[in-house]
Order: structure tokens, then sequence, then C-alpha cells
């Protein structure tokens, strides 16, 4: 990339706050009473991302590569949290969410990394990273309320697989075909219609970063099949690690 | 059905405590192999509770169970399961088809076999055939108990399992019970119809509050012959 990447500058961004204006006189005139979440979103998004880019800047040139993974690490303990919290009332749904993350990512980083996909460099990992992390979230997510709606309406189901002397696994079986069902779904659907519906945002970029479409694809390609693997890696994981945690060694749910 | 082979639980001053309540306590009993025992007592007594103790779907907090003189957790907990059949309250199926569910826990079951089961509750063989969504409660009733079956237990445990039911079904469940206990299998019956436990059972366990009250045969039990009398 050698040509000039045209981004806006400092004064460009500032102009855009007219276009807030304009959202705020909407808001203010369809007395949505929502003025000052609107005014607080403005201020939280500038200052987020002023934060993370200056966070960013200082890995890439200072902490390389293992800056890099450092962020990465703490991505997928966030993940987790969040994640988790769609299973409350799972045993240890966070644990299960974030070591499903830890390996769903991890592994899928690694294999990027091996089969030469992408160069181990700071600037490439941190924002893939990103990517298989932000997928495998909402499919991990996605697994664990269904996996806690299937203790709450499947009980009297799985009690009765029990009684027939079926084994944990065996009796929740139809639930984490179903949990996984529901985890890969929109990563499924939006690999369907990448493109076509949405231009996503590594594509995007490059286009808007001056690279030519055909070009530009080509990362897209591999960030949706990289976040399908990474999905279904953390899915499978979160799932099994949910899945044992509910039962006890006598295969009957704990709560 | 049941093979006939002498099995005896017993029960050795137990308690099941959840947080501070006490649902069972210091029950002390023998259920005889060969024959019917129906544990009888007001609602919220823990008859189901106790229940669940013989298959190890819930472990005493107190106290311990013996399988003919074996503590329960010194077997294999699958094996027992499969030796201690259970048919709950209320019927869940859990597949498309009556045989796919029959074939849940004997996932050989030949066809023959699952219409013969399906005879001895009742139901006519080409029930095998039907969807499970379209049963009655009491058609569902019969495969969950025919599905129990299927595993031949040496003991049934019973939940109260003709309580939602028609009269039709719940006859035809009772006389699974008689055929077992005729054919010398064994059965544990929870009920709250006293007039059930007078007609099916050998011995009677009269639960309240969570305490074994009285034990003998339906005649010289105080609780049935109270219900009894007009």
């Amino acid at each position: 990339m050698s040509h000039e990447v045209h981004v806006p500058s400092w004064p460009g961004v500032v102009a855009s706050l007219a276009l807030v204006a304009v959202a705020l006189a909407i808001v203010a005139r369809a007395r949505l009473r929502i003025t000052r979440e609107l005014l607080i979103a403005v201020v939280r998004a500038g200052v987020q991302l002023i934060a993370v880019g200056a966070l960013l800047l200082a890995i890439f040139r200072y902490a390389g590569l293992p800056g890099a993974l450092g962020w990465a690490a703490i991505m997928v303990l966030i993940a987790g949290q969040v994640a988790g919290r769609r299973g409350s009332g799972v045993p240890r749904s966070r644990v299960a969410a974030t070591a499903g993350l830890a390996v769903g990512g991890g592994t899928t980083l690694l294999a990027l990394v091996l089969l030469d996909v992408i160069p181990a460099q700071a600037r490439v990992v941190v924002p893939v990273a990103g990517m298989i992390i932000g997928a495998s979230m909402q499919a991990a997510g996605l697994a664990l309320r269904r996996v806690r709606d299937a203790v709450t309406t499947g009980r009297a189901a799985i009690d009765a697989r029990l009684s027939l002397g079926l084994t944990a696994r065996e009796a929740f079986a139809p639930h984490t075909r179903d949990a996984l069902h529901t985890a890969l779904l929109p990563v499924i659907d939006s690999t369907k219609v990448v493109g076509l519906i949405t231009l996503p945002g590594a594509m995007t970029g490059l286009i808007l970063g001056g690279v030519d479409p055909l070009t530009a694809i080509r990362y897209q390609i591999v960030v949706m099949y990289m976040q399908l693997a990474a999905a279904a890696v953390t899915a499978y994981l979160t799932t099994r690690l949910a899945e044992s945690a509910l039962f006890d060694e006598a295969h009957r749910l704990r709560t | 059905m049941g093979r006939a082979r002498a099995v005896t639980f017993v029960l050795e001053a137990v308690g099941v405590r959840r947080g501070d309540t006490a649902i069972l306590e210091d029950i002390t009993a023998t259920i005889r192999s060969g024959g019917c025992t129906a544990i009888a007592g007001p609602s919220g007594a823990g008859k189901s509770t106790l229940l669940r103790l013989l298959n190890r779907m819930l472990d005493p907090t107190a106290g311990r169970v013996l399988l003919d003189g074996t503590p329960l957790p010194a077997l294999d907990v699958l094996a027992l399961r499969r030796r201690v059949g259970l048919v709950a309250q209320q019927p869940t199926l859990l597949t498309d088809t009556v045989l796919d569910d029959l074939r849940v826990g004997r996932p050989d079951l030949t066809e023959e076999e699952a219409r013969s089961l399906l005879d001895t509750t009742g139901l006519p063989p080409a029930f095998a055939e039907r969807r499970t969504a379209d049963l009655s409660g009491g058609e569902a009733q019969r495969v969950c108990l025919a599905r129990a079956l299927a595993l031949r237990p040496e003991v049934l445990l019973l939940d109260e399992p003709t309580s939602a039911l028609d009269r039709a079904s719940a006859e035809a469940i009772e006389g699974v019970v008689s055929d077992l206990r005729a054919a010398g299998g064994t059965a544990v019956l929870v009920s709250h119809d006293t007039g059930q436990a007078r007609r099916l059972a050998d011995d009677v366990l009269v639960l309240r509050a969570g305490r074994l009250e009285e034990q003998g045969p339906p005649g010289d039990v105080g609780y049935l012959r109270a219900a009894a009398s007009p």
C-alpha cells in the first residue's frame, strides 16, 4: 500500500459533529427524552475510540507481538464475561465461555499464522483476533442461553432420560445439538449473504484505504471462514463445559 | 415384565434436607421384594422425594439406602437406574413416534417386543406408529410405563402414575401393577389415592411431614382405614 490513504483530518472529525446536531434536533423535536443518552453515546464513542487508538498505537510501536497477544487475551476475558452472562443460572457459565473463547479463538489464530494466511505482526493480529473473538462471543452467548433454557423447560425430559439409565451426556444430547445449532446459525447466515446484504468491516476498511475490491475480498473470505471455525469450536467447547457443570457424578442435574 | 428376582431396599435413618427445610427425617424402613409397597400420605409429606432416593435421582443428606445389602452409591448408578425403572407423575414423551420413545432406553428393541409392551399396557399394537404429539395424557402415560418396562426392570417405581388420567388409562396402569405383583415382581407406588393403595399394595408406608408415621399391610394402616370410613 504505497499510495496515499485518505482519512478524515481532526478538523474533519469535528465537522462531522454537525451531523450529531441533526440527530439532536430530531430527538428534541420529537420529544423522545433521550437527548441525554444520545449526548453520552456521542461523547463515549469519541473517548472510547481515541483511547483504543492510542492504546493500539502504543502496542504496535512498543509492545509488538507479545503486546498484541496480551490484548487478545484481555478481549477473551471481557468476551467471556459478556457471553457467560447469557447463561446465568448455569453453574460456572463464565468459565465455560472464557475457556471456549480462549481455545476457539486461540486455535483459529494459530492456524492462520501457521498456514501463513496472516503474518504474525501486532497490527494484523489485533484486528483479526477482534473479529474472531467477536463472532465467537456471539456464538458462545447464544449457546449458553439455549443451555440455560434447556434446564428450565427441558428438565422433565432430561430426568426421564436419566431415569432410563442414560448418561448425563446422552440425556442432554438433544439440547446440546439445539444449542450448537442456535449458536452457529447467525455466523452461517452472515457467511451466506456476505457482500450481498452486508459489506463487512474488513473489506470496507481495505476499500476505504485504497485497496482494489478484488484484493479486498480475499481478506474478507479469510475473515468469514475463520469466524465460522472459531465460532464452531467455541460454541462446541462452551456447550460441553456448561453441560458437564450442569450434572454431578451420579448423572443428574445439580440444580 | 420384571424378572422375579428378590430385591429389597433398606432405608437406614434416611434424611433429606434442602437448605433449612427437612423434607424427609429419620426414615428407617424396609421395602420388601415381591409385591407392591405403597407410599401414602398427604401431599407435601415427602413421598416423591422418598421414591427418587431409590433410583438415585436424589441422594439422602443423612443415613443411607441399601439394595440387597449394598449401599446404593457403591452400585453403578446407570445400571441401578436400568434395574429400577421409574414412571413419573407427568408423562413426558421424548421423541416423535411411540416406537422411538420405547427405544430411548433400549435402542435394540424389536418392533415385535414394542407391540407386546404396548399390549401389556392395554394399547393396540398399531400404536407403535403413532406420533407422540397426538396422544392423550392417559395414552402418553401408558407409553411411559411401556418405555420403563422395556428395560425389564427388577423394580418398578411409580410416582402418582394415575393422578391426572382418565379412568380407562388408570385401570390399565393398575392392571400392569397387579400383574407384576402376581408374577412376583416388585413395585413401589406413590399415591395419595387411598383406594388405589388398598387395591394394589401388600405393604404401606405412611409419611406425614417428612416422617414415617405407620408401616404395615393396608388393612392394618390407620391412615387408609380413616380414609375408607364414611
